[in-house]
């Protein structure tokens, strides 16, 4: 059985759970008939969403390339966490507003979807990750010193986190192109 | 019109055809997109809310940008490439696109204003290097830098929604 077709039996199984009469009753809801009815609403918040995976996705980068030893090579790795992260959670919270407001607009289309819950355990993987990360290099901050790369399961940490942000975003532009 | 048949040869060229009859090759080549163009705006980002004295007022300015700028560009240059192959696809439904033709202005204004202050103000970065109130007119350029991308970010998306409502002339 091709990829495909486990999505094609995702969505029909999404089908006979509660999802799709929250779903249509997220739809009913003032909230999301004034996005539907505005043209610019949906784009105008993709976007933002958008530029804030950007912040989120840059300062990750920053960070993980940090530790990796491939850039940033002119700030000690704590300096460069201490710069980066607060970005990092904040554009989180920009996407987690956003991407709500995004759900609410097209409730249907999202939650009996596929790439959807795919996206959403990603997300929720990938956050756990960087909270276990962010923890464990900090709690590591004394014994750095400023030309040290960081060792070991960090350097791991850091390569998976990147992957794992992109299967996040992959998920995201996947939405518009589950089978039906 | 002559480049109204030039877009249409692109479109229907062997490589245009294959990725638009393709289920997953316009998709996947968006996914890269979506990557680099996420790199693209949130390295210069970085670079332009150090220029404006906002993040990383401790660090030089010319250290934040050996951080950041190889990897601008290097996402620069898969973001062309992808862009490129959907272009490709599509050829002259993107050019009577309002939100194409916008996004590629903005793109030019933005190499402008980046190739003006590195030709500029950038030249005398040892007098401002480690300012967190960088000269003027570098503001001013990191301003603009500021504006162009995120008009860019807005016109990608805009383009992926109008692409019905624009049709070339057969």
């Amino acid at each position: 059985m091709s990829f495909f077709d486990t999505l094609f039996h995702m969505t029909e199984w999404l089908r006979t759970t509660w999802v799709v009469d929250f779903s249509l009753w997220v739809s009913n809801t003032a909230a999301c008939q004034w996005l539907q009815e505005h043209f610019v609403a949906i784009p105008g918040f993709q976007s933002i969403h958008i530029l804030a995976i950007g912040v989120l996705f840059g300062s990750a980068l920053m960070v993980n390339l940090r530790i990796l030893g491939v850039a940033g090579g002119g700030h000690s790795v704590p300096e460069t966490v201490q710069r980066y992260m607060p970005w990092l959670w904040g554009g989180l919270a920009a996407l987690i507003v956003t991407g709500i407001i995004l759900l609410v607009s097209e409730p249907v289309r999202n939650m009996v979807n596929p790439f959807f819950w795919i996206k959403m355990t990603a997300l929720l993987v990938t956050v756990l990750v960087t909270a276990w990360f962010h923890l464990s290099v900090r709690a590591r901050m004394d014994s750095w010193d400023r030309s040290s790369n960081g060792q070991g399961a960090i350097r791991a940490g850091a390569v998976a986190l990147i992957i794992l942000w992109c299967i996040v975003m992959a998920g995201g532009r996947w939405i518009a192109y589950a089978p039906v | 019109m002559i480049l109204q048949s030039l877009w249409h040869s692109i479109e229907f060229s062997g490589i245009g055809q294959s990725i638009a009859s393709s289920e997953v090759a316009f998709p996947l080549i968006e996914t890269f997109h979506v990557f680099a163009i996420v790199t693209v705006v949130g390295t210069i980002a970085i670079m332009d809310l150090r220029l404006l004295g906002l993040t990383s007022k401790k660090w030089t300015a010319s250290s934040v940008s050996k951080d950041t700028l190889w990897l601008t560009w290097a996402a620069f240059v898969v973001a062309v490439i992808t862009g490129l192959l959907m272009f490709v696809s599509k050829a002259s439904t993107y050019m009577v696109n309002p939100y194409f033709l916008v996004k590629m202005a903005m793109i030019a204004a933005a190499g402008v204003n980046m190739a003006m202050l590195h030709r500029g103000p950038w030249k005398a970065i040892g007098s401002w290097d480690s300012a967190a109130a960088v000269p003027a007119n570098v503001r001013l350029s990191a301003t603009l830098s500021l504006i162009f991308w995120i008009v860019v970010i807005f016109c990608g998306r805009f383009i992926g929604f109008t692409l019905g409502v624009y049709q070339a002339p057969m």
